[in-house]
């Protein structure tokens, strides 16, 4: 007779138990998640790094819903609303702002790091694949979200980002017409970025976020070897939680700190408002798109479309890519890590010389 | 030293972080919370800083920038500040101060305006048109200028 039992239960804490019957032992054994020594260094806490963001980035965001009015008339005016006029508006646009760059930063430092110590080896191919899903997912973040300012640098970005949609082949032209919401970025365009930053990708990369999360914990935390380290026979652990959940906490403090500190030396700034009729004389997107920018004024449209799509597409299947190679040309491993390094570099360069273009 | 000190040791340091984030992002939450009370938005007018009273000379004008991107010229004269704005009342052409002739001057038409801002000669003259004023606030006691100028448009 469970119910017999449960109801015969005295205290406050019994009562709840009655009501809400989950076995919180299932909670301890999934916070008991042995982790590595490693991870003691800080260099592996980077994939905590983006998901505190996130959660800054969700709140912020709904913070900033509350004034923000996605239409072209509007938008522009209730950016400058929110950082002008009302009370610590300009202080969480900036934390939005800054903490997407972080974000992005931090995506690409956790990838780096998961590339180079070769974490994304067999049997974790598919968290690899999840990983590049939510890098994706926070570059369109990124896009929608600068774009939503409706500032003149931003308007035009769209545009440019729209046509870019448009040279990918067979299915350009739906893309972009989908993107915009008709032939030119305007007001079905902003709706649309708007509920793609605002609804579908958050709800895309909570899911994403989960299966991540929850694949590193049914594989464990990958344990690391240096060459020549001599490994112990028993292999060394500490609890996820209390030990590392404080770690990721304290990294949460910090970021805050960071957050704050940037906001109030750069706060977010306001350009001049869109004009459909004057394109600006120099059109850059934000840093992160700087590579493919780059990319796109040494070759053609058409090519630099689709090399870049087909360097995104390699890098995202690269633990199947590395080893079919492996299986049939016995590459070695440590090919990879020159692979690895020449791709990181030319994203490099592209980037700092596009910044110092003009 | 023996367990129990540990343990206290340990409860101790815990609940000092606990507090501390407690305390640190609820200042956050509370602030996060002003920002979402409702709050009067779409305000008319706005104060801009226009320079210390010290910087400006009697005869002088400094231009500054309104929101709408229009000069404003203010003026200092024996009895006190004048603000202007630039624009011409003619066909709205941009004024501006010669300060050799001691006159504001319109190029489009050649429309000439006295210290007073009154037209004196060209087609604004010949309608009897003055330059408008913008209102202006001097806080004599910290020796700084604001003018008041319309904010930019909200429907």
């Amino acid at each position: 007779m469970p119910e017999g039992v449960a109801s015969e239960k005295k205290g406050f804490f019994n009562r709840i138990e009655a009501l809400f019957p989950f076995d919180w032992d299932l909670l301890r054994h999934a916070g008991a998640e042995p982790v590595p020594y490693h991870l003691k260094k800080w260099w592996f806490c980077l994939g905590g790094t983006p998901m505190y963001l996130f959660v800054v980035q969700v709140i912020t965001g709904i913070a900033l819903t509350f004034y923000y009015v996605p239409s072209p008339a509007e938008a522009y005016h209730s950016v400058f609303v929110i950082t002008h006029d009302i009370r610590f508006g300009w202080f969480l646009r900036s934390i939005h702002k800054w903490s997407a760059n972080l974000m992005i930063i931090s995506v690409f430092l956790h990838l780096l790091r998961v590339y180079f110590t070769g974490a994304y080896r067999h049997p974790r191919e598919l968290n690899w694949v999840f990983g590049f899903a939510l890098l994706g997912a926070t570059l369109a973040f990124g896009f929608t979200g600068y774009s939503l300012v409706y500032e003149q640098l931003s308007f035009w970005g769209a545009t440019v980002a729209t046509n870019l949609a448009d040279a990918v082949p067979f299915v350009g032209s739906y893309i972009s017409y989908f993107m915009r919401g008709g032939p030119e970025v305007g007001e079905q365009t902003l709706t649309r970025f708007f509920i793609f930053h605002i609804g579908v990708l958050p709800t895309l990369v909570f899911f994403l976020l989960a299966l991540h999360i929850v694949l590193v914990r049914l594989h464990g935390v990958t344990e690391l070897h240096f060459e020549g380290e001599v490994v112990e026979k028993e292999h060394r652990f500490f609890r996820f939680w209390p030990e590392h959940a404080t770690t990721e906490i304290l990294i949460g403090v910090l970021l805050m700190y960071l957050l704050t500190i940037l906001s109030l030396i750069w706060p977010a700034q306001l350009g001049a408002p869109a004009n459909p009729n004057v394109t600006p004389e120099h059109i850059k997107p934000e840093w992160y798109f700087y590579f493919s920018f780059r990319l796109l004024k040494l070759t053609s449209l058409k090519v630099s479309v689709v090399l870049t799509g087909a360097i995104m597409g390699i890098a995202m299947f690269w633990p199947f890519i590395e080893s079919w190679l492996k299986r049939k040309f016995g590459m070695s491993e440590r090919l990879s890590i020159f692979i690895g390094i020449f791709a990181f570099l030319g994203f490099l360069v592209l980037t700092v010389w596009e910044s110092f273009a003009h | 030293m023996n367990d129990a000190s540990m343990d206290r040791r340990t409860w101790l340091a815990s609940a000092a972080m606990g507090i501390g984030l407690l305390l640190s992002y609820g200042t956050l939450a509370v602030q996060g919370m002003m920002y979402l009370l409702p709050q009067q938005i779409g305000r008319r007018g706005r104060k801009l800083f226009a320079g210390r009273l010290v910087d400006y000379k009697v005869g002088g004008v400094r231009t500054f920038l309104d929101l709408e991107g229009n000069d404003i010229l203010v003026k200092r004269d024996e009895e006190g500040l004048k603000a202007y704005s630039s624009v011409c009342p003619h066909l709205g052409c941009r004024v501006h101060w010669v300060d050799a002739e001691k006159h504001f001057f319109c190029p489009c038409h050649r429309g000439v305006f006295d210290e007073t801002g009154i037209a004196i000669s060209g087609p604004p003259a010949d309608g009897g048109q003055r330059l408008s004023e913008v209102p202006l606030d001097v806080d004599k006691d910290g020796g700084v200028v604001y003018i008041e100028v319309k904010d930019i448009k909200r429907s």
